[in-house]
């Protein structure tokens, strides 16, 4: 008998087990004000994740969210800068997003273009267009921006609290909401989707749309962190977020996985670094046990389904 | 009168070149099981695929309960209360089975809670109806084809529809789940609904419905109510000539024993225990339900599943086939079921299809010879009459025999000792279909060793010197070639055969 | 291309063809335009440039006509361009003796890949995004993210920045790569195998092809001749660091499908790869020359990119819309 969720349930014990070694050797490790600025660090990670895992269950990649995610913060930025409203600047923020995932979204879906190439394509345009415009040049915030204008920890909090409210809505409304059920429907076969009267396109658009909107909020939410704004934020999140979905279980074939195994996989994959520091290891290993760590989910994905006669 | 729940006037469909449906009327009536007969490519999948929404047609008009319908999905049939069981389940691998019902009875809206506990019940409840053993929170692609296909029927119970479609439902089942599911079929007739059943097996026609339609390429060649007409008015509507005339004979005596398979087994694609032997010459008629094993028998001795115990022994030697590279070089041939994804590339040339399986042997050192391979494929193109622009022509580019004769000469080329052929004629045109079977006659002329599955009992009949008929993946019979349909039939189904 | 597809793949050629207005489009803009542009030192200049990205494209691909991919090959420069310093600096090794021993590392990591995905039967996209990290972080490791291999010797260095019988040096690996995996393409089985597997994976199965043996080695020959590209890059800048080759895969990729290959396998040519590398490496001298900033040449060869995928949807979309005009219903 096949246990359910085991996939999860393993990334969770890896886990625990890391966190057990670290409360042994390292207690320093869960000291409250580091602690929660890692968290806060890492909470526009787990907000741009949650989209990607959408997209990859319906059997898509975006690698283009690293570019979205410099974009929308010098947005941001430049909105701030001008002194307009915090709600304001948030609204910019995310509706940048939701276009250049729109944009995506309708050369994916609406032209039945590769994913993994136009993302390229655009991943490269929006990089390259900010370098052009910005000329690596930060953006000042004005005071009363960071931390939403309250203090540190508040802020960190809040923060903390917008990306577990995300993933908390997100991971019940993709379990027990019909259109949830959409994404994993065309992700596991478009041709039955369609049968079914689900409308594959339609579906893929929202995917890559959604994930245009939270890599917006994700760009928001570190705009806040710190009092300026660097157009090459965001280098590298992709990786860090179709990694947290891998290791979670979401199947890159589409249509299997959900957000608690993603919520585990980045929890594993952020604790990597810090841990290295506690445990006296040289922390440039990072990428390369990070990489590890992604193979070895794989293979052991390979391994169970090669025992699995079909 | 009131006017008939579902009729079509005249439709037509194309693909590409391809003329799938000619001009086809048809009628259901409620409370009537209507069945639908056809050689394969006779153009069955493709009208019931214009009346589920699946494909839209090009012309001819469709009237619901009177009601003219302009454009058909999916979604719209459904509302329509259509409901349709594919032959090849349309059902979201890596979804539980009860989301996978619910899918296909709750109408997509976005905004609705899933009830999964619901899902569940319901799910459960319409399995025990079809009497399938499947926990509903099971994932699909851990079930087996037949409960499946038992899921697909539990779907199309549950959406409550006016207008059944099967395809083929029984196809891959065991005795006593056709009984349950006849008796289910009933049942829905009782309550009015109306049916479309689509099944090889004549016996169930007679048994159940109550009207056969007969297509042939693309056309209806006439409806009769069941109880005015025999089998054999039935064969004959189907083939459009009389079988025996067609076939053309055997001539020669089969030689030594060029194969023989001493209890081979496969577990994992059910292969239990099969004796057959091949003499050179001879060609061996492999018969069987769907889903008796033929195709999967082909697939061990290929060594595309390679076989977990048993002998195979080419020419008196005793040979190991690990994977199809290892069987042609042992001299074994398949021409694949499955032409289109298995049997010809169809983006490459037709002359590059045909030297595919011989890349070591025709290009020494891996180098191509681009201009031995292009005299290779024009006397292929004139020894098997295929109608091609050319050695460059695309497989895709050619018709549905001309294809299979490509495949063919891709094998001839290895030289085999055995051919395999997998439905050899399956969606080929009446014309090419007598081309291939001269063919095959002729390469047991020359000595070949031939094994020939098909579902086509004519075909079967007509051209095997000897028959094994299959089932449950064991050898259940062997006959002679002189053997009635009857008999083949009664083999193929595991039951002596009813005084008729 | 295949001598036998030749008649019929007129639309491949027309792809190239435009490929090459481009290309000559390019030239004459950027020769109105920069003084310097059209000399024989620039020519060279983009050469020199080119090189490692057009071996990277050169051997992706055979792996894309597969219907894989590799994103591992940026990473993995960096890591053998790391293994050589190493090699030469701490081992002791002669450069020549070094470069052999990178090339068989290089070799063994795409055996890797390849292993993985035929043993397996792991999604390409997956295994060598982890090598990607795997790779990059292995060569952060060695070198703890700050050291630099430099002081090479001349007799090395002359790889990467002289010339000989007039040309650069790394011209002539890059020739000889690409003259070979052409002929290996168009001209022999292996290229045949790379198709049928790209356009039907289970039909070159059943055709009998070794179809894991032929994936296994298009990976096989990318970690080599990534392991080459990173011993020529190396010479080339006089120094090796960890972050060699950084986005190189991207460079490679988009040349790759700019060349006219199919993301989804089977159809493409070396040719058009090494037309779509000399689209890019020319785009981003011209621009130079042009005294346009480095950052358009990206934002244009992503738009091109674009522009070549879009290209081959437009006619099936023509059809599709005549269609539905003609049946409105």
């Amino acid at each position: 008998m096949r246990i359910r969720y085991f996939r999860e349930w393993s990334v969770v014990a890896v886990l625990v087990l890391l966190l057990g070694a670290l409360a042994i050797m390292a207690p320093a490790f869960f000291d409250g004000q580091p602690m929660l600025s890692r968290l806060a660090r890492e909470a526009p990670t787990l907000v741009a994740a949650c989209g990607i895992a959408l997209v990859i269950i319906c059997r898509q990649i975006d690698i283009s969210i690293g570019s979205q995610f410099a974009l929308c913060g010098v947005c941001a930025g430049l909105l701030a800068a001008a002194k307009l409203p915090m709600a304001v600047v948030c609204v910019g923020s995310i509706a940048a997003g939701t276009s250049l995932g729109a944009i995506n979204g309708a050369l994916v879906a609406g032209l039945g273009l590769p994913s993994i190439v136009v993302t390229l394509a655009t991943m490269v345009i929006w990089r390259e267009g900010l370098r052009w415009y910005r000329e690596g040049q930060f953006i000042n915030l004005p005071d009363q921006f960071q931390w939403f204008g309250l203090s540190q920890s508040a802020g960190q909090y809040t923060l903390l609290w917008i990306a577990a409210l995300l993933l908390i809505i997100l991971a019940l409304a993709m379990k027990h909401l019909a259109v949830g059920r959409f994404f994993y429907a065309v992700g596991s076969d478009a041709e039955a989707a369609r049968l079914a009267g689900i409308r594959p396109r339609l579906t893929t658009f929202t995917a890559f749309v959604l994930l245009g909107a939270f890599t917006g909020l994700a760009a928001m939410m570190n705009v806040v962190q710190s009092p300026q704004v660097d157009p090459k934020s965001g280098t590298g999140l992709e990786l860090k977020a179709i990694a947290a979905a891998v290791v979670g279980g979401v199947a890159i074939s589409g249509g299997r996985g959900n957000l608690w195994g993603l919520f585990a996989g980045l929890l594993l994959l952020i604790t990597i670094n810090p841990a290295l520091t506690y445990l006296h290891v040289e922390p440039y290993w990072e990428k390369a046990i990070q990489g590890a760590i992604i193979l070895l989910a794989v293979i052991a994905d390979g391994v169970r389904s090669r025992r699995q006669p079909h | 009168m009131q006017p008939p729940l579902l009729q079509l006037s005249n439709v037509t469909k194309s693909f590409g070149a391809v003329r799938a449906l000619k001009g086809v009327s048809f009628t259901l009536h409620q409370g009537e099981v209507h069945a639908l007969l056809g050689e394969n490519g006779a153009g069955k999948s493709t009208l019931i695929k214009l009346i589920a929404g699946a494909h839209e047609r090009d012309g001819g008009r469709i009237e619901i309960a009177g009601n003219p319908i302009g454009h058909l999905t999916p979604r719209q049939a459904r509302a329509h209360g259509i409901a349709c069981i594919y032959q090849q389940p349309t059902l979201f691998p890596d979804l539980t089975v009860a989301e996978n019902i619910a899918l296909g009875l709750e109408t997509p809206s976005i905004g609705r809670r899933v009830h999964w506990k619901k899902r569940r019940q319901h799910a459960e409840m319409l399995l025990k109806r079809v009497g399938a053993m499947i926990d509903p929170e099971s994932e699909v692609r851990s079930l087996s084809m037949p409960e499946q296909q038992l899921v697909e029927i539990a779907k199309a119970l549950g959406a409550g529809a006016r207008i059944l479609i099967m395809d083929e439902p029984t196809a891959s089942l065991t005795q006593s789940e056709v009984a349950l599911l006849l008796n289910v079929v009933r049942d829905l007739r009782g309550q009015g609904v109306g049916i479309i059943y689509i099944s090889h097996r004549l016996e169930e026609i007679f048994a159940m419905a109550d009207r056969v339609t007969v297509l042939r390429d693309g056309e209806s060649v006439g409806t009769h109510a069941v109880t005015a007409i025999t089998q054999a008015a039935l064969i004959r509507m189907m083939v459009g000539r009389e079988v025996s005339a067609i076939y053309p004979p055997s001539e020669n005596e089969p030689g030594a024993p060029v194969v023989s398979l001493a209890n081979l087994t496969c577990g994992a694609s059910g292969i239990f225990e099969v004796n057959l032997e091949i003499r050179e010459g001879e060609v061996v008629g492999l018969a069987g339900l769907v889903g008796a094993g033929r195709t999967e028998l082909a697939r061990v001795l290929f060594g595309i599943t390679p076989a977990d115990s048993g002998t195979i022994s080419l020419s008196g030697k005793f040979v190991e086939v690990r994977s199809p590279r290892s069987a042609v070089e042992q001299g074994i041939a398949y021409v694949p079921e499955d032409r289109r994804r298995h049997g010809v590339i169809l983006e490459m040339p037709i002359a590059a299809n045909m030297t595919m399986a011989i890349h070591p042997v025709f290009f020494p050192g891996a180098w191509l010879r681009l201009d031995a391979e292009r005299r290779l494929a024009l006397e292929y193109i004139r020894e098997l009459g295929i109608k091609a622009a050319g050695p460059e022509a695309p497989g895709g580019s050619l018709s549905g025999g001309n294809q299979q004769k490509v495949a063919l000469a891709r094998w001839l080329a290895t030289n085999p000792k055995l051919l395999i052929l997998d439905e050899p004629t399956q969606g080929v045109d009446i014309g090419a279909k007598a081309e291939i079977h001269k063919i095959i006659r002729h390469l047991a002329k020359n000595g070949l060793a031939v094994l020939m599955i098909s579902s086509d009992l004519p075909e079967i009949l007509g051209m095997s010197d000897r028959i094994a008929v299959m089932r449950g993946g064991r050898i259940a019979a062997m006959l002679g070639g002189g053997a009635s349909a009857d008999e083949v039939m009664s083999a193929a189904l595991g039951h002596e055969k009813e005084a008729a | 291309m295949d001598a036998t597809i030749r008649v019929r793949n007129w639309k491949g050629l027309r792809h190239e063809l435009l490929l090459l207005a481009v290309l000559a489009g390019e030239i004459l803009y950027f020769n109105a335009v920069g003084s310097r542009f059209g000399t024989l030192d620039n020519l060279f200049d983009i050469l020199r440039h080119s090189t490692e990205i057009g071996l990277l494209a050169v051997v992706m691909t055979p792996i894309i006509l597969t219907g894989g991919i590799d994103l591992s090959v940026g990473s993995l420069l960096g890591l053998c361009a790391i293994l050589f310093g190493k090699m030469w600096r701490d081992g002791g090794l002669p450069p020549l003796t070094a470069a052999v021993c990178t090339l068989l590392f290089g070799a063994m990591a795409g055996a890797l890949n390849g292993g993985l995905i035929t043993v397996l039967r792991l999604p390409p996209l997956i295994v060598t995004l982890g090598t990607y990290s795997l790779f990059r972080g292995l060569a952060e490791a060695i070198t703890h993210g700050a050291d630099t291999f430099t002081n090479f010797p001349a007799s090395f260095l002359c790889l990467g920045q002289e010339n000989r019988f007039g040309i650069p040096v790394q011209a002539f690996a890059l020739i000889l790569v690409a003259a070979g995996v052409w002929l290996m393409v168009h001209r022999t089985t292996f290229g045949r195998s790379f198709r049928a597997i790209g356009f039907a994976p289970e039909g070159a199965r059943y055709a009998g092809l070794p179809v894991d043996r032929r994936v296994a080695f298009s990976y096989i020959l990318a970690g080599f001749v990534s392991a080459l590209a990173a011993v020529i890059y190396t010479a080339r800048l006089g120094q090796a660091k960890a972050d060699a080759g950084t986005g190189y895969e991207l460079y490679a990729i988009t040349a790759v499908v700019l060349g006219g290959t199919s993301i989804f396998g089977g159809s493409g040519s070396v040719h058009g790869t090494l037309l779509g590398v000399a689209a890019i490496a020319v785009l981003s001298n011209g621009l130079v020359h042009a005294h346009q900033p480095r950052e358009v040449a990206g934002m244009l060869t992503g738009v091109l990119l674009l522009l070549a995928l879009c290209g081959g949807v437009i006619p099936k979309l023509v059809a599709f819309l005549r269609a539905r005009s003609r049946h409105p219903n």
